[in-house]
């Protein structure tokens, strides 16, 4: 897959995908015309197989498959030089945002990469506490990934240093919190959001 | 003894980066018969001209050698200085230590010893130097323009319309050249037959305007402002005062399966026949080699039906011969064809597109044809092979053009902007259909240019595909395109309905030819040159000629129109005078030396020697000598270099001052 050659037809490039990117990321991708400035100054570059170049490139001919295989949209950092310089007004970080939406509806979670456990964990924890509790994150994150001594010399430190609270304190308005996610929810049933 | 003034330019850093300029200076001033001698920075500029003229007057000079560029470059500009000073400008020479010394070496003192020797060498010729007067010449008000495309319906209209008369030439049998054939122009997408058709029909009824189509250059004499052309109109077998341009020939011409070169052979006409129906004249042309009558004798049927008795079997090429003072070549171009093999190249055509073998592989030239609202399949986008109506067409960029393998190593300039147009077009009449591009960069320098290939990107959904096609084959009904997508670093292919190739553009054949005939010089792909790249880009070498379109290189629409206009204006610059200076660098016979040998008609190139009569006051004849009409003499000393006995000599080039010359080094 990663080396065969391109077929292009009207049948093989999914342009169908490509609108819903575009709908999804509210920015053009046709527009983008490979200068290569978003791969040129991305930080995370050198873990990604495809640069974020050619992933609009391979968007702008509807290579779906190749764009999602691989691990590229998820060591995105989402720092958003690419978008902030892009010369063309191509919104590169929402695209791979964009990309990741569209890799977990149709494949669950990759992989390749742990970004979509982390961040789920992490809005669970929105939803619980209103506020991020990061013991109960890491302490999750690293029981679940099976990586359970992850960064587990960093703890006292933060500690000491107040980063990291033993205890939780719970946001006031937390009912209000919750309306958001179960609004979201709904409409999702609905189908009226991403 | 002379009073010379040496005036030597550091031409900014160009010469006084290898040449110590103030020593030259100074080992000038020693010189016998030098009076002054300087250094400035910019001699040309209005300073440095003043220093020059300050000099003459206060130092009495007689004679100025200025030492700087090539007398092509500032030759004009130091004479008339000189000239304004109250020298005679032929007493002002450059010393050309620019091209011919600063620029070609890098030891700095052996450099500034040849400059001073070059100084030397011009201070020896202008002490021996006549003070000269212009020849003047007659200029005839009357132009020639070679070619009815834009530019050449351009030049002619700007032309007559600042009251001149002008003679308009083309090869075809109507005027229009290839806007003629295209259907919509970038980047504005205005059909162009809407917008050039008028243009014919107004150089057609302009009442200073002499058309003369299916006609060729057949020779060219004389010089700036006083040619002698010579047109071979050819037979059309159709009297042309006579024909209504009603048509009845062609639709009852029995013999109706010839393809039209004007729809690049995907149409069909009969043999007598109007190009296309909006043709300028409308005259029809009988085609002999495929005219039954003129095959078997049998057949005149076009004859019969005429009303008014147009039909002239017996025609024959005529030879007309118009005096012109100036002439606008604008021959255009044509378009590469990947079966034959490009000049100088060592290898025919592409092979690997399959050497113009596969019926649905066609040019940017055909596409136009298709996509004409005017042409053969009446607006629709139809492959040639089997008439369907393609859904994946692919179009391929830079074929032949910067392909150094196949001899031209040029871009072709105006592919990028057409193609961009195609895939609209395309996209305009098959809106289930997809374009794809294979392009090496999109060169959009241009007005609205860049703004137009990324709508057709964005907008239009072609598919524009960075890298180039190796291999196109017929596979079923299909073609094959191998490519490679170089942004994403995979090989792409394609079953494409039909391809596209953006094929080089090139000079029309014969340009060389025509070229011979003119005078003028061509590169070695056939386009004509320009005098200077930069500051006459529209005249060339040889006076009194000037270019316009395609012919001196590849270039679209408005460039063209440009270009054009600007040749016009410079026709009339030259009509505005009744009579033309010219330099008297003329060739001069000794009479009383002379013994009439004439190698030196044989040797000029420009026909300027003639015979003369020498008589005594009786009137009997004493002998014959050798002429030279100064009017004609190009003064390139040929005749002086061939002369047996020493009898030619050119003005400012006599052997006494180049033996001076050598003598002083």
């Amino acid at each position: 897959m990663k080396h065969t050659k391109m077929q292009l037809s009207t049948e093989t490039m999914n342009l169908g995908f490509v609108r819903k990117v575009e709908a999804l990321s509210g920015s053009s991708v046709r527009r983008c015309f490979q200068c290569g400035k978003c791969s040129a100054g991305c930080p995370m570059r050198s873990f990604m197989e495809h640069p974020p170049n050619r992933i609009v490139r391979l968007l702008q001919l509807g290579q779906y498959e190749r764009v999602l295989a691989g691990r590229s949209i998820w060591y995105c950092a989402s720092c958003e030089t690419c978008t902030t310089r892009c010369p063309n007004k191509v919104d590169l970080a929402a695209i791979m945002d964009a990309l990741r939406k569209c890799s977990w509806d149709a494949r669950g979670p990759s992989k390749e990469s742990l970004v979509q456990l982390a961040n789920r964990l992490f809005l669970d924890n929105i939803r619980t506490y209103g506020r991020q509790y990061e013991m109960r994150l890491a302490a999750v994150f690293n029981l679940r990934s099976g990586k359970l001594l992850k960064d587990f010399m960093l703890g006292p430190t933060l500690l000491t240093r107040g980063k990291l609270k033993m205890f939780h304190r719970k946001n006031r308005n937390i009912g209000e919190i919750e309306k958001i996610f179960s609004r979201i929810e709904e409409l999702r049933k609905k189908g009226e959001a991403p | 003894m002379s009073r010379i003034g040496v005036f030597v330019c550091h031409c900014g850093e160009n010469i006084s980066r290898t040449v110590d300029v103030e020593k030259v200076a100074a080992e000038a001033a020693r010189l016998p018969g030098v009076s002054y001698a300087c250094d400035y920075k910019y001699m040309c500029s209005d300073p440095g001209q003043s220093l020059l003229k300050k000099a003459v007057a206060e130092h009495g000079l007689d004679g100025v050698v200025v030492a700087a560029c090539s007398p092509r470059m500032h030759e004009k500009t130091f004479r008339s200085a000189a000239k304004s000073a109250g020298l005679n400008p032929f007493l002002c020479e450059m010393a050309n230590i620019r091209e011919h010394c600063s620029w070609v070496h890098e030891d700095r003192e052996e450099a500034t010893a040849k400059a001073s020797d070059i100084v030397a060498m011009m201070v020896a010729r202008v002490k021996k130097d006549k003070r000269l007067v212009p020849i003047t010449v007659p200029v005839t008000k009357r132009a020639l323009v070679i070619g009815g495309g834009i530019a050449g319906i351009q030049a002619a209209l700007d032309i007559a319309d600042a009251g001149h008369q002008v003679v308009l030439v083309e090869r075809e049998p109507s005027i229009g050249g290839h806007m003629a054939q295209l259907s919509e122009t970038f980047p504005t997408l205005d059909c162009s037959q809407c917008i050039m058709t008028p243009r014919m029909v107004d150089a057609a009824n302009h009442p200073n305007i002499t058309l003369h189509t299916y006609s060729e250059i057949e020779s060219v004499d004389g010089y700036i402002g006083n040619f002698q052309i010579t047109v071979r109109k050819k037979a059309r077998s159709v009297i042309e005062e006579r024909c209504t341009g009603c048509g009845i020939c062609s639709a009852k011409c029995p013999q109706k399966k010839i393809p039209n070169s004007f729809d690049k052979n995907l149409g069909l006409r009969p043999a007598i026949y109007v190009p296309f129906p909006q043709a300028v004249p409308n005259t029809p042309v009988i085609d002999r080699a495929n005219c039954t009558y003129f095959r078997s004798g049998k057949c005149g049927v076009c004859q019969k039906v005429c009303g008014p008795g147009a039909i002239d079997y017996g025609q024959e090429d005529s030879l007309i011969v118009e005096p012109v003072g100036a002439i606008v070549v604008a021959t255009g171009f044509e378009l590469y064809s990947i079966s034959e093999k490009p000049k100088g190249s060592p290898i025919k055509g592409y092979g690997e597109f399959g050497h113009g073998t596969i019926p649905d592989v066609i040019d940017g030239l055909t596409f136009e044809r298709l996509a004409s609202a005017s042409g053969p399949t009446g607006g629709k986008i139809l492959r040639p092979s089997d008439g369907k109506e393609p859904k994946q067409v692919v179009f391929v960029q830079c074929v032949g053009s910067r392909a150094r393998e196949k001899g031209i190593s040029y871009c072709s300039k105006i592919c990028c902007m057409y193609t961009a147009k195609h895939t609209m077009l395309y996209r305009h009449k098959v809106h289930d259909g997809q374009a794809y591009v294979f392009f090496m960069d999109a060169r959009t320098p241009g007005k609205n240019y860049d703004e137009f290939w990324r709508r057709a990107v964005e907008e239009e959904e072609a598919v524009y595909i960075r890298g180039m096609v190796s291999r196109l084959y017929q596979k079923g009904d299909k073609v094959v395109v191998m490519g490679s997508d170089i942004a994403v670093g995979l090989q792409v292919e394609i079953e494409a309905d039909l391809v596209v190739l953006a094929t080089a553009v090139q000079p029309r054949t014969g340009a060389d030819t025509l070229a011979q005939k003119l005078g003028i010089s061509y590169d070695r792909y056939n386009f004509y040159s320009e005098a200077h790249a930069k500051l006459k880009p529209v005249e060339c070498a040889t006076a009194g000629i000037y270019l316009a379109g395609a012919c001196q290189g590849p270039k679209d629409i408005p460039d063209t129109v440009s270009q054009a206009s600007a040749a016009a204006a410079k026709v009339m610059t030259l009509f505005a005078k009744s009579e033309l200076e010219r330099e008297p660098i003329v060739a001069k016979v000794n009479e009383r030396t002379c013994v009439a040998c004439l190698y030196c008609r044989k040797v000029c190139p420009y026909g300027a020697v003639e015979e003369k009569e020498l008589r005594d006051r009786q009137g009997n004849l004493i002998r014959v000598v050798a002429y030279v009409n100064p009017g004609v003499c190009g003064g390139c000393g040929t005749c002086q270099a061939t002369c047996p006995s020493k009898s030619v000599e050119l003005d400012g080039y006599t052997d006494e001052q180049i033996m001076a010359m050598i003598e002083s080094l």
